[in-house]
């Protein structure tokens, strides 16, 4: 059986880096069968439903060092459904921020600025360390819906942009 | 699912500045002469300076930001933004009549009848506040560290208030209280349940979520900060309990406990500095911002007061020099933390209001753009350099050093407040630049 494909986000988080591209990259690379064994910094909670999407199942363990060793293992069908948000019917998010390690209240202006970004009726998905209380005015001044609950990796929002933008 | 129905208390910058003037005020009785430490401690100038301070400047300061920080440490919101507005007229008023009281004890009926009258007012204000800050408090399942230390300190603050009501009765209306008489004796206590119990324990529970929030350090603080909340809250009761049962008997047990509850207090201070040293060194965030920088001013002080009353106490100066403690606590401890945390505060919530609506639509300046940070470091040095040479003044009775101090602590005053009304004024982001989209971390392909 063939060895999981290393890869290590670390110093490319230390330099303010982007990973993303690197990890798909890897994924684009790897051989059939072959998983993805990613070592980052903090849980890549939001990777879980990109990957999810093209079929890979997750296995996240803590090391003793604090970091996040997570194993991506290819076969499993397209988790197409992936995040449930509610009963509701949402459109798969379009954006996923992760806002952990930000300052205040830097996580609620990347939200504000990714949700400009955004088309009417889109959703962008954000994991933020905090419960941004500030945050929440100006999203329903904007007429955005919002959804958040706690997990253990933090606070998860789905925010969807007004159908009708002002 | 997390509370969604949050909003900023539209009263804590009113009250902000509010608090600041009331600061300025008492500093212009201490700089005229009119208080310690040119009169006594119970002189009419002395008793309007302290009230000045400990209700117009630190708690009108702590109310304000609590209305602000306890929906954070809940995610709840405050039951009524009405009700803070109220707490905020009734402290004011109720101040104003409390001076008015003060300067009027002895020589005028009516404007003493205000003392009573102005003390009743700011019970009635400080009851609303509490009313609104321990409903989203108790309604929380899991409180955090700061959330319980503010209900500890909350317990405090109504001691603190029971008390003060019953001197301002037994200074107007003596004929009415003359079972209360001996607690006249237990003006010390009165203070120590305020600074100590209310001010103290708040500030320690609100450090322990400000610091780690803006310097991303670890904010569960696990079994410290626990046994520093135990040993503070016991320590005071102890102090306080036994020193208000002193003034009926003197008994020898008493004392000893008395005694505990000091050594209580002095190994939570010595904890939660250590604890508070952990959260600078464990900081994400290797660049240390003005408020936090300057706040290490405020913990050297908290530090150097418990030191002097170990000092002062085995020298039996304490009661001598008790005046002087309380001066390092309320400029230095409590107004210093309180200064430094203002200029994290006002620009954060005039960022909010000014920018908020306009985020991601235009480019806005940062809440930093809105500070000069080197021009602030300067004021925060000479603040807690002046603080500093006015103790060692009065320690030497030094006349023309002192005035020199006060003066000295007064103008670092001012140049702070100037900087607070330049940030809200939004005076220096005129050279904001425009800022690039940001990238996120992870975008869907």
């Amino acid at each position: 059986m063939t060895e999981p494909l290393m890869l290590d986000v670390r110093a490319e988080l230390r330099k303010g880096g982007e990973p993303l591209p690197n990890i798909l990259k890897a994924v684009g690379s790897l051989a059939p069968g072959q998983a993805l064994r990613l070592i980052a910094p903090f849980e890549p909670v939001p990777l879980y439903a990109v990957l999810g999407r093209k079929g890979f199942t997750h296995t996240a363990t803590r090391r003793s060092d604090g970091h996040w060793e997570v194993l991506f293992v290819p076969g499993g069908a397209p988790s197409a459904a992936e995040p449930p948000a509610n009963g509701d019917c949402w459109p798969q998010p379009r954006m996923f921020l992760d806002n952990r390690g930000l300052q205040p209240p830097e996580p609620m202006v990347r939200i504000l600025e990714a949700l400009e970004q955004l088309g009417p009726g889109q959703v962008i998905e954000a994991l933020n360390e905090r419960d941004p209380l500030f945050l929440y005015p100006e999203l329903q001044a904007r007429g955005a819906a919002i959804r958040a609950e706690r997990t253990d990796a933090g606070i998860r929002l789905l925010i969807r942009r007004a159908e009708s933008v002002p | 699912m997390v509370t969604l129905s949050n909003r900023h208390s539209r009263w804590t910058l009113p009250m902000l500045a509010c608090a600041l003037v009331n600061f300025l005020a008492a500093q212009g009785l201490m700089l005229g002469g009119a208080s310690w430490p040119w009169q006594s401690v119970s002189a009419d100038g002395t008793l309007a300076a302290v009230h000045l301070l400990v209700i117009g400047w630190l708690l009108m300061l702590m109310l304000a930001a609590l209305f602000q920080f306890v929906p954070v440490i809940t995610a709840r919101a405050l039951p009524s933004q009405r009700l803070a507005l109220a707490t905020f007229i009734a402290l004011e008023a109720g101040l104003a009549g409390m001076v008015c009281g003060f300067f009027g004890l002895g020589h005028s009926p009516a404007l003493t009848l205000a003392l009573p009258v102005g003390g009743s007012a700011v019970v009635l204000g400080v009851a609303l506040a509490l009313w609104n800050l321990s409903v989203p408090l108790l309604g929380t399942r899991g409180l955090t560290l700061p959330g319980r230390m503010l209900l500890s300190a909350e317990c405090f603050l109504v001691l603190t208030l029971g008390l003060g009501l019953t001197f301002t009765l037994a200074f107007a209306v003596p004929s009415l209280t003359p079972s209360l008489a001996p607690l006249l004796y237990a003006v010390g206590d009165h203070a120590l349940a305020g600074l100590g119990g209310w001010f103290t324990l708040s500030a320690m529970g609100v450090s322990y979520k400000l610091l780690p929030m803006f310097m991303l350090a670890p904010e569960d603080r696990g079994l410290t900060g626990d046994v520093v909340h135990l040993l503070a809250s016991l320590g005071f009761a102890l102090l306080i309990g036994a020193g208000l049962a002193r003034t009926w008997t003197g008994s020898h047990w008493l004392r000893i406990l008395q005694s505990s509850g000091e050594v209580a207090v002095v190994i939570a201070i010595a904890i939660f500095l250590w604890d508070i040293l952990r959260i600078y060194r464990a900081r994400q965030r290797p660049l240390l911002e003005a408020h936090n920088r300057a706040a290490v001013g405020a913990f050297a002080l908290l530090g150097l007061s418990a030191v002097g009353t170990i000092g002062l106490s085995a020298t039996g100066r304490l009661e001598q020099d008790a005046p002087l403690l309380v001066y390092g606590a309320v400029f230095g401890w409590l107004g210093g933390l309180g200064l430094t945390q203002l200029y994290k505060i006002i620009p954060f919530l005039t960022w909010l209001s000014r920018y908020g609506q306009r985020l991601g639509r235009e480019p806005v300046p940062r809440v930093q753009d809105l500070v000069c940070e080197s021009r602030a470091y300067r004021w925060f040095a000479l603040y807690f350099l002046g603080v500093l040479l006015t103790s060692v003044a009065v320690l030497r009775d030094e006349t023309v050093g002192l005035r020199f101090a006060l003066a000295w602590v007064a103008l670092a005053t001012l140049g702070l407040i100037r900087e607070y009304w330049r940030a809200w004024r939004a005076h220096y982001p005129g050279i904001c630049q425009a800022r690039s989209r940001p990238t996120p971390i992870i975008a869907d392909p």
